[in-house]
């Protein structure tokens, strides 16, 4: 098992959280959307998994290279 | 009387010299997971093409006979080879003689690397491993001279001039600190391996005297850390993709200012349409979409390479070819901050301008720029500044230069999507202004809304009324536009511009006003 960290590419909000902690999730699930710059970015798992933390929640503010997530493969 | 005894001697020394750093030193670089300069070079080039230039180089000792008793070789190797049988200069520290700084010899030949390439007018490929000068070197001797005349020309001219000549290409293959670390970054493309190189202006133990901060090379200077800082273009998954990125790279470009660069005979179809691109650009203005794929679809399949995909990540750039044509793609990444223009994509934009323009490869540019990156962060970056670098780059380009409006184009930024040499072409879905619908009209409306019972139904309802009274048709109308398009259009549309510009491009060869700088 290895843990993952999912990071934010952006400064921005946490639009919607789209995945609860524990959720399996497979590659390309979309596990929550940021707001930024007015877009809405899709935040992907980038492999099989289980969701281990949810780091962040709805309108929690978010930067550049934040742990959001941490995934287990 | 023959020469044979003379001859024999040079033979002899030639082997020497390539003993490199000895049996133990090769087996050590072997042990970093390294290849040695000799290695590299073969592996870069086409086999068999290497002619060294300076084959007998080394720093000897002689006995009181004038025998040889030793004979230490030098530690740069330079010559003349091919890649895909074009022409280049390869030259580079090797690293198992005195951890590639440079001794006498060796000194000679590394400077000689960049007037081979400019006398000769061939691209430079430079192969960097090392730490630069050493205060154990010459200088110091008492009675002795020291420095350089002052009428000399600066080292550093040559490096200037080689950018605005021939292309130039860096590779770290190890740890690179110091002068190398200059030399890698003035080059028009610069490449590190993931896991066996460092790049660092000094290294730990010049880091720990002077700030007594414990680091290792990697933290210091690492591919993670240089993928971002954009001081390499790209990084490579071992040296054989180091060398075959470099062969890529090299694939786009002409040999010299004074040459075209060249065009390959295309199986791609110029007619190609791909249905994709009707549904590529959501109706919805907020939902991000894959401007990489869309270029894909557009360009000649598999000849899009990208350049710094992980430093100024906003903007995209990147090489392709268009029915063989090789050509400079731009576009922005929606999907990072919308394709806002921050300062290190400011910064990428304008060093990729001018090295198009130095080469004279037409650019093509997908646009979706919603303007300049805002906020206390870009401010504290200086963004407009290189952001203007950026407009000003492209205002003074002199290649022919195909704008693709593709989704948005607000405020002073999208100035720098444009050149004079323009072929503009707009797909449906542009949208277009000083700044964005929504917060452009909670600035211009700002006292219709806060006298409003409901002020967020009321900004919602005048945003509305605006994006609705927005059309794409008055642009081709107007005559703002070459043409309004069937995105499916694009290609078969940029592959007849490429013909035309033909005789344009004949007409470019030779310098620019500016060469591109580090």
């Amino acid at each position: 098992m290895a843990k993952l960290e999912i990071e934010s590419e952006v400064t921005g909000n946490v639009w919607k959280v789209e995945v609860e902690a524990g959720a399996r999730v497979d590659a390309g699930d979309v596990l929550m959307i940021l707001e930024s710059m007015k877009m809405e970015i899709p935040v992907e798992a980038p492999e099989d998994g289980t969701v281990a933390e949810l780091r962040v929640t709805e309108e929690d503010a978010v930067e550049e290279d934040q742990v959001i997530a941490i995934l287990e493969t | 009387m023959s020469w044979e005894e003379e001859v024999r001697e040079i033979q002899r020394r030639r082997r020497l010299a390539k003993q490199q750093g000895g049996k133990d030193g090769i087996a050590k670089q072997h042990a970093r997971g390294r290849l040695t300069i000799r290695e590299r070079i073969d592996a870069l080039l086409d086999p068999g093409s290497f002619q060294e230039q300076g084959q007998a180089t080394a720093i000897p000792d002689y006995d009181d006979n004038d025998e040889l008793t030793g004979f230490v070789p030098a530690n740069y190797v330079v010559g003349f080879g091919r890649i895909e049988g074009r022409r280049v200069v390869v030259g580079g520290e090797d690293f198992t003689l005195k951890g590639g700084s440079p001794n006498a010899a060796g000194l000679r030949k590394s400077v000689y690397a960049e007037h081979l390439a400019v006398q000769y007018k061939i691209p430079l490929v430079r192969s960097l491993e090392g730490g630069g000068g050493s205060v154990r070197g010459g200088g110091g001797r008492r009675g002795g001279t020291v420095g350089e005349p002052v009428y000399a020309t600066p080292r550093f001219r040559i490096i200037a001039d080689a950018m605005g000549e021939v292309p130039v290409v860096s590779m770290a293959a190890g740890a690179v600190a110091g002068f190398p670390a200059g030399r890698l970054v003035a080059s028009h493309f610069s490449i590190m391996t993931r896991h066996t190189a460092q790049v660092m202006i000094g290294g730990p133990a010049l880091v720990e005297r002077a700030l007594g901060v414990s680091l290792t090379k990697d933290e210091l200077g690492g591919a993670h850390i240089h993928a971002k800082s954009g001081i390499v273009d790209n990084i490579a998954e071992d040296e054989y993709d180091l060398f075959s990125k470099v062969r890529r790279f090299l694939s786009y470009l002409p040999t010299n200012i004074h040459q075209r660069a060249p065009r390959i005979a295309s199986e791609d179809d110029p007619e190609r349409m791909e249905e994709e691109l009707l549904t590529a650009v959501p109706r919805d203005s907020n939902a991000p979409f894959d401007m990489r794929e869309i270029i894909a679809m557009i360009m000649d399949r598999d000849s899009f390479f990208e350049i710094a995909p992980g430093y100024g990540t906003s903007q995209i750039a990147g090489l392709a070819r268009l029915d063989g044509q090789p050509v400079g793609v731009l576009a922005n990444d929606n999907r990072v901050y919308a394709g806002a223009m921050t300062a290190d994509a400011g910064q990428k934009y304008r060093r990729f301008v001018e090295m198009c323009d130095t080469f004279h490869l037409p650019v093509v540019n997908f646009i979706d720029q919603p303007g300049f990156m805002i906020g206390p962060e870009a401010e504290r970056n200086g963004t407009i500044r290189y952001g203007m670098a950026a407009v000003c780059a492209a205002a003074q380009a002199s290649v022919p230069w195909a704008a693709i409006q593709v989704h948005k184009g607000f405020g002073v930024a999208t100035a720098a999507h444009y050149a004079p040499d323009n072929y503009v072409l707009a797909w449906p879905s542009v949208e277009s202004g000083a700044l964005p619908l929504e917060g452009g009209v909670a600035v211009a409306f700002h006292r219709e809304i806060a006298a409003a019972d409901d002020p967020d139904a009321k900004r919602r309802e005048l945003e509305e009324r605006l994006r609705s009274a927005r059309s794409p048709y008055p642009r081709a109308e107007s005559f703002a536009v070459h043409e309004l398009i069937d995105p499916r259009e694009t290609r078969p549309t940029l592959c007849r511009w490429v013909d035309w510009i033909q005789p344009r491009l004949d007409e470019l060869k030779g310098p620019t006003r500016f060469p591109m700088r580090p």
